[in-house]
């Protein structure tokens, strides 16, 4: 079976008005299989955007190749199998929703009773439909993300390239978006989606791909990155041994010592070990942050 | 499916110029014509046919040339500016497609000013005793098929250069274009053989628009419709220039970066 996305060595080359030319991504290689759902991070300017226009086929890469279900990316054959979210996208001020749904369906290759259905019930699963006869021009950047999210969900496409999926929404919206996006990949849509929300990454995705300064700098599983970054630690009074468990020990006060574990097994043998010749003071095991593996990631890629 | 591909693109260009009021001047100048009209036939202008047929076409090219390259200037442009290229082109459609729907939406809005402006007008003569006679639907016709050389023209300036600037050359080209032929016609006879090519070559690539306009020869009471023949062969000049604006648009459009 062919890859959902496949890009090999691929590098974008602007010309800035200067007339120098500048590298937005460079050798960028990796991959996305049917079904997965990953999520594509990087500062601001890192390439991202730029990566996902050279899969629409909007920029033309100097290097490199970029496949879609095999297809070459940007031809119409690959663009039949996907629904593609903008960035930033005003769509027509003075067409209303429902117009800009059908001109869209239209050109995805639907008709009659077929369009106008799909529309109506895009319509009313964005919570839209009660604005569907206005003109975009007169709804709030929250309605038309959703306008743009309904366009790009038209034709059921197998694979939703999503450009900063959340912005605009409110607390609301984004769990409606997310609890929609989940249900179309238990539907097997591969999702491929750039986000600064990293809560929303954390929540959809299997995987994520962390880029900085157009080269991939980590490719990681979530739930592998979760186990990771879980912090366990236990602070205990009395003389007990953590050696082979942790060399993370804090003295918080004369007698007490705060002991930091990366796996919860080692923090299981700790407190075996403190019930022996001590005194349980505090246990927390928390979930690491996201936030703080990205800053690391890309401080360290920097 | 390339016919409902254009066509959707096509109703959305009409659709967003009706909705933003572009065609309010085709209203407006409706207005002014027949109040023009009324005041004429008031001081007594019957029999002066040939002037108030003048005026007509004079008035009717002249804005639904400038409706036709300010609707089809601004139609790329405003594409990218907004960015509501991306959600377009991430159709299955290709570039040529969505170019081809966009420069048949503009003929089609610069078509409606034209016939709404030409009916009013027809209107209005017939108080003056003109009727609307073959030669006048040749007009009308002729015009047509100017505005579809005017529209592609403007369009394809319009995605080499910002709009303000497409606009000011189509204009210049629109209505300078029967004075610029004529310089290059005096140029030519004046010059020696080894510059005569090239203002052959300048001549035929420069918009014709003077061929198109019927103008003069209905305002003369005296002249009669023209051989079909000549019809064709404007639309064959219509369909050829046209064609090679829209190719030359879709040279630079194609692999452009957006």
């Amino acid at each position: 079976m062919a890859l959902a996305i496949e890009c090999r060595d691929l590098t974008i080359r602007y010309r800035q008005k200067s007339g120098a030319f500048v590298e937005a991504v460079r050798d960028l290689s990796f991959s996305v299989k049917p079904g997965e759902v990953v999520g594509f991070l990087g500062p601001n300017g890192a390439g991202k955007s730029s990566t996902l226009k050279a899969l629409m086929g909007f920029v033309q890469p100097i290097a490199g190749l970029c496949r879609v279900f095999g297809e070459p990316a940007g031809g119409v054959s690959a663009k039949r199998r996907i629904g593609y979210l903008p960035e930033v996208a005003l769509y027509y001020p003075f067409l209303t929703p429902l117009e800009t749904l059908t001109l869209y369906g239209q050109l995805q290759g639907l008709r009659g009773r077929q369009l106008r259905s799909e529309a109506h019930d895009l319509l009313d699963l964005l919570g839209i439909s009660h604005v569907a006869g206005k003109q975009n021009r007169t709804l709030s950047k929250g309605m038309l993300q959703r306008v743009g999210i309904a366009q790009s969900l038209l034709g059921s496409p197998d694979l939703l390239v999503l450009d900063e999926i959340t912005s605009g929404l409110d607390p609301v919206g984004r769990r409606e978006l997310r609890t929609l996006l989940k249900s179309r990949r238990d539907e097997g849509t591969t999702l491929f989606f750039s986000s600064h929300e990293l809560a929303e990454v954390e929540m959809l995705c299997d995987r994520i791909l962390v880029i900085h300064r157009g080269r991939l700098v980590e490719e990681r599983l979530v739930s592998t990155l979760k186990d990771q970054l879980r912090r366990h630690s236990i602070t205990y009074s009395g003389r007990v041994s953590m050696v082979g468990l942790t060399d993370e020990l804090t003295e918080i006060a004369p007698g007490t010592v705060t002991a930091v574990f990366e796996t919860k097994e080692a923090l299981l043998v700790a407190i075996e070990r403190v019930q022996g010749s001590g005194q349980i003071l505090d246990i927390v095991s928390r979930e690491g942050s996201l936030e703080d593996y990205f800053v690391d990631t890309i401080q360290g890629a920097a | 499916m390339k016919l409902a591909v254009w066509g959707a693109l096509a109703r959305g260009v009409v659709l967003e110029s009706i909705r933003r009021k572009d065609l309010w001047v085709v209203a407006i100048l409706g207005f002014v014509i027949m109040l023009s009209a009324g005041a004429l036939g008031f001081f007594g202008a019957q029999g002066l046919q040939v002037f108030v047929k003048d005026l007509a076409v004079t008035v009717l090219g002249l804005f639904s040339t400038i409706v036709a390259i300010l609707t089809t200037c601004r139609l790329m442009p405003e594409e990218v500016k907004n960015r509501t290229l991306y959600p377009l082109l991430s159709r299955p459609i290709d570039r040529f497609d969505l170019l081809f729907g966009k420069l048949i939406g503009a003929v089609l809005v610069s078509w409606i000013a034209f016939l709404a402006l030409a009916a009013l007008t027809s209107i209005a003569l017939l108080n003056f005793g003109v009727r609307f006679d073959l030669l006048m639907a040749q007009y009308v016709l002729g015009k047509m098929m100017g505005l579809v050389v005017v529209c592609a023209v403007s369009f394809t300036l319009s995605l080499f250069m910002t709009p303000s600037a497409a606009a000011t050359l189509s204009v210049i080209l629109a209505f300078g274009s029967t004075m610029i032929v004529r310089g290059l016609v005096m140029g030519y006879e004046q010059a020696s053989p080894a510059i005569q090519p090239l203002f052959k070559f300048l001549n035929a690539i420069l918009p014709q628009y003077g061929l198109f306009d019927l103008g003069g020869r209905t305002a003369n009471i005296d002249w009669g419709p023209v051989p079909a023949w000549v019809l064709g062969a404007l639309l064959a000049y219509m369909v050829t220039y046209s064609g090679a604006m829209l190719a030359i648009g879709w040279a630079k459009f194609r692999k452009q970066a957006i």
